[in-house]
């Protein structure tokens, strides 16, 4: 009797229970972690610049409540509250802003604070796009945690359709030899699998280090001598033109110093997995074009 | 005597309290108190019982170990200005730790790795010093500095080729930093029974800081005393090197500040090392994750500017 | 009451071929003068009856039991050292120096009693340093640590005093006064036995005297027999002109003319 009445209690319950909770959102991270919420995040700490502007991105910009030194951009950005660097987060500052979903750098960010935070349950996405198309499927996956699904798939679509245009815009261009200087003392440079690497690609430049085994390696003088490149870029603070290349204007037998090809582009859009890359990459586009009117 | 010790006590005592209700987000003691009665807020109960307890007593150990170890440094070599890293543990811990980043383990690996490079370091001191014939503690001395050079140039090379992105990690750990200490509790144990072990070894201490041939005709097993103070010593820093990186000044500093203040009694002193290095440290890291925060700062930057000019004080007042 | 005895004991000089096999008997009651030149081995020989130097060949005996066979404990509360040379790294007061002459006699965990105190302050009054007694050892003159220094050693009071040179710094009343009260305490039971470099020190004070010439000759007796001129002449290589004063004889060093 007792069994019965408990059996119909519980049919009654299941009946009159309300429409169950929606299935959790789950989306695999580049660690290959799924991560899954119950229901789209609505305070999301963003632990890079890149991250920041990734979320803005996918149309959740007004969910990022905790941001890292250096989240410039988009302007809105710069009233968040800041944890840290994202190579020392204030853990605590983080904590008391509750955030129900971090966006990590994969590689970037000190993994004994990652840890922590992972110990303490909070959902961890960790990204580190490496393509084009990953910067779209980044700010797709973004939207989807974020329940903005609208925004960010067009804004990823917005992008994607841009890299082609001008990917198609450059496929027959004349190759141009290009050596991209990243940091000064040390000399450093990127490779091939390295974005900036692949949109000195997209413009129809040849990166003379991009077969290099590292992605960012260090070198000398002596091989960018050697390899004599016809078009020398680095990135400076909005394409202004300073003193980074200055060390080889006394090179004047190398061909990109004989034909005045040391170009400045601005360091940020560059040098961030974000949509600003098209701009970017307009910008490289234009300069390995007048490289090769100079040819 | 114990009046010090006591005194010692109840500052440890505040400035772990202070410790734990100051940082980004404040706590009253009122909502420490309800924490550790099991209430509060989930907010409170998560940054004090999983981020700050936990942090503030791998600070307190780590302080009392490196201070500890220095004390005993000092009389093993008759140098007042010996620290724990003299003898190159703290170069060897780093290689170690270094290694294990560049291979990209895990966190407790790295622990793992830096303890172990410790302990070669102890043991590759130890027999170059013993070499040819007499050990005495000038040849340990040079014998180590000579070998922390080496680590010294090991580290840099390390360093010179890791990829970018593993710098800001290593340079931190080399800097020292107490964040990293993922439990309180080994530090803790080992620093308790170190100390244990050695009171009573303390007064062979005092004999053998007045020089080996009068310890020896005082009665003092030289020898056997020397391993035992050099194996407890490193096995002190090697502990603290693993669970905070090299955290600088405070095994020079405490044991010497503690000199010119209590004298030169190994019981008194060697306690009390553990209670103000602990305190020390307690302190400056404190300071390290608030005097800028959101900004985190290392915490040997923090020791070396309180230390400094407060020996320099106490040398003052001591003329 | 301890003694010490060696059994053809030759001390270890580098680069010295081997010496006179030296069989010593030190008794309660005696007080022994070693005389020698620079570079005779004196302070080599106190340290290997001590225990800190091994012997090239030949054994030290103990109270019967020889001496690599005790622990360095046993071996310090029968015997002590008061050394030429002191290390002085950490800066310590008179009364905690003094103090540490009872470290023979407490076990790790005790510390110093009341009557370990009074012992210490007794030493210090009767050096004529208790007046210093909380003033750092660093700041004394040298023969005011000299004078701590033998304080240590009462402190400890063992059977057998081994003392390097101890009139070293001392001014003349010193000198007398510490002199003195060695005789007192060899008169009382305990062996004394001491490096001099001073002939008539020895002369006045010592009832036994062991000459250690440079090449490793020695010779040992009571002191009246060994005090010739012509043995001392030979041992330090000067010639001497003896007088007599106050009982005992005095050598005067001649210049050569």
């Amino acid at each position: 009797m007792i069994k019965l009445k408990g059996l119909a209690v519980m049919l009654g319950w299941m009946l009159l229970a309300p429409p169950g909770l929606a299935a959790p959102i789950c989306v695999v991270d580049d660690l290959e972690v799924e991560v899954c919420l119950d229901q789209p995040a609505k305070r999301i700490a963003t632990l890079s610049p890149g991250a920041t502007e990734l979320a803005f991105a996918a149309g959740a910009g007004d969910k990022v409540v905790a941001v890292v030194n250096y989240s410039d951009y988009p302007e809105a950005a710069l009233k968040l509250p800041l944890v840290g660097n994202h190579t020392r987060i204030d853990l605590e500052a983080l904590l008391a802003l509750k955030p129900d979903l971090v966006i990590t750098w994969r590689t970037g960010n000190p993994p004994a604070q990652m840890e922590m935070l992972r110990a303490l349950g909070l959902p961890m996405f960790a990204i580190e796009p490496r393509t084009f198309e990953g910067v779209s499927k980044v700010i797709e996956q973004l939207s989807t945690l974020a329940g903005t699904e609208q925004e960010g798939f067009a804004e990823a679509e917005r992008f994607r359709k841009g890299i082609a245009e001008i990917a198609e815009q450059y496929r027959d261009a004349e190759p141009v030899p290009v050596f991209y200087q990243v940091w000064q003392t040390p000399l450093m440079t990127i490779n091939d699998d390295h974005l900036i690497g692949k949109v000195v690609q997209l413009c129809g430049g040849v990166n003379v280090f991009g077969d290099m085994p590292r992605l960012v390696p260090r070198i000398s003088a002596e091989v960018v001598l050697e390899a004599d490149p016809h078009a020398i870029i680095t990135g400076s603070v909005e394409g202004i033109e300073d003193n980074q290349l200055d060390r080889w204007k006394s090179y004047t037998g190398m061909t990109a110093v004989a034909k005045n090809n040391l170009f400045f582009v601005p360091a940020s859009p560059i040098s961030r997995p974000t949509p600003r890359l098209l701009e970017a990459s307009r910008d490289i586009c234009e300069r390995l074009d007048v490289a090769r009117e100079r040819e | 005597m114990t009046r010090s010790l006591l005194v010692l006590g109840a500052i440890s005592l505040a400035a772990l309290i202070l410790a734990l209700a100051i940082g980004s987000v404040n706590i009253a003691p009122s909502e420490l108190w309800k924490v550790i009665q099991g209430e509060g807020s989930a907010l409170h109960r998560t940054l004090l019982l999983d981020l700050r307890l936990p942090r503030t007593l791998a600070a307190f150990a780590t302080g009392g170990l490196l201070a500890v170890a220095g004390a005993l440094m000092q009389v093993l070599l008759r140098n007042p200005l010996a620290d724990p890293y003299v003898l190159g543990l703290s170069g060897g811990a780093a290689v170690g730790a270094l290694l294990a980043m560049l291979a990209g383990m895990g966190a407790l690996l790295i622990s793992g790795f830096a303890f172990a490079g410790a302990m070669l370091a102890m043991v590759l001191v130890f027999g170059l010093a013993h070499g040819t014939g007499s050990w005495t503690a000038s040849r340990l001395l040079l014998t180590g500095v000579v070998v922390a050079a080496g680590w010294g140039a090991v580290i840099t090379l390390m360093l010179a080729i890791t990829p970018s992105y593993k710098l800001p990690g290593m340079l931190y750990w080399l800097m020292g930093d107490v964040s990293y200490a993922r439990t309180p509790w080994p530090a803790l144990v080992v620093l308790v029974l170190a100390i244990l072990v050695i009171l009573p070894l303390a007064r062979n201490m005092n004999v053998l800081a007045r020089g080996p041939m009068q310890a020896a005709a005082l009665g003092v097993s030289v020898r056997p005393l020397e391993w035992t103070i050099y194996v407890l010593a490193s096995l002190l820093t090697a502990t603290a090197v693993t669970t905070a990186g090299s955290i600088g000044f405070v095994g020079l500093i405490v044991p010497h500040m503690l000199r010119l203040v209590l004298g030169n009694d190994q019981r008194i002193i060697l306690p009390a090392s553990a209670l103000a290095g602990g305190t020390l440290l307690v302190l400056a890291d404190t300071l390290a994750r608030t005097v800028i925060a959101p900004e985190q700062l290392p915490v040997g930057v923090i020791t070396a500017l309180l230390g400094v000019p407060t020996f320099l004080y106490l040398l003052h007042r001591s003329r | 009451m301890s003694t010490l005895h060696t059994r053809d004991l030759i001390i270890n000089v580098p680069g010295r071929t081997d010496g006179f096999p030296l069989n010593l008997s030190v008794e309660p009651g005696q007080t022994w003068g070693v005389l020698g030149p620079n570079g005779a081995g004196k302070t080599t020989l106190l340290h290997t009856l001590a225990g800190l130097l091994p012997a090239r060949s030949g054994r030290v005996v103990l109270s019967d039991s020889p001496l690599i066979a005790l622990k360095r404990r046993d071996i310090a509360r029968q015997l002590g050292l008061v050394f030429q040379e002191r290390q002085d790294s950490f800066p310590a007061t008179v009364m905690e120096t003094a103090l540490i002459g009872r470290h023979p006699w407490l076990s790790p965990w005790e510390s110093e009693q009341a009557d370990d105190q009074i012992r210490a302050q007794q030493a210090l009054v009767a050096m004529d340093v208790d007046h210093l007694s909380g003033r750092l050892l660093s700041t004394l003159s040298g023969g005011e640590r000299q004078r701590v220094a033998i304080a240590t050693l009462m402190t400890q009071n063992p059977d057998i005093w081994l003392l390097d040179e101890p009139t070293n710094h001392l001014d003349l009343h010193h000198q007398v006064k510490v002199m003195s009260l060695l005789r007192d305490q060899s008169v009382a039971g305990k062996a004394v036995f001491m490096c001099l470099h001073d002939l008539n020190l020895a002369a006045r004070w010592c009832s036994h005297v062991l000459l250690l010439y440079p090449n490793g000759d020695a010779c040992w007796g009571p002191a009246d027999s060994m005090l010739k001129p012509s043995a001392l002449e030979q041992l330090y290589n000067q010639k001497l002109v003896t007088v007599e004063a106050d009982g005992a004889p005095v050598f005067v060093p001649v210049s050569p003319s």
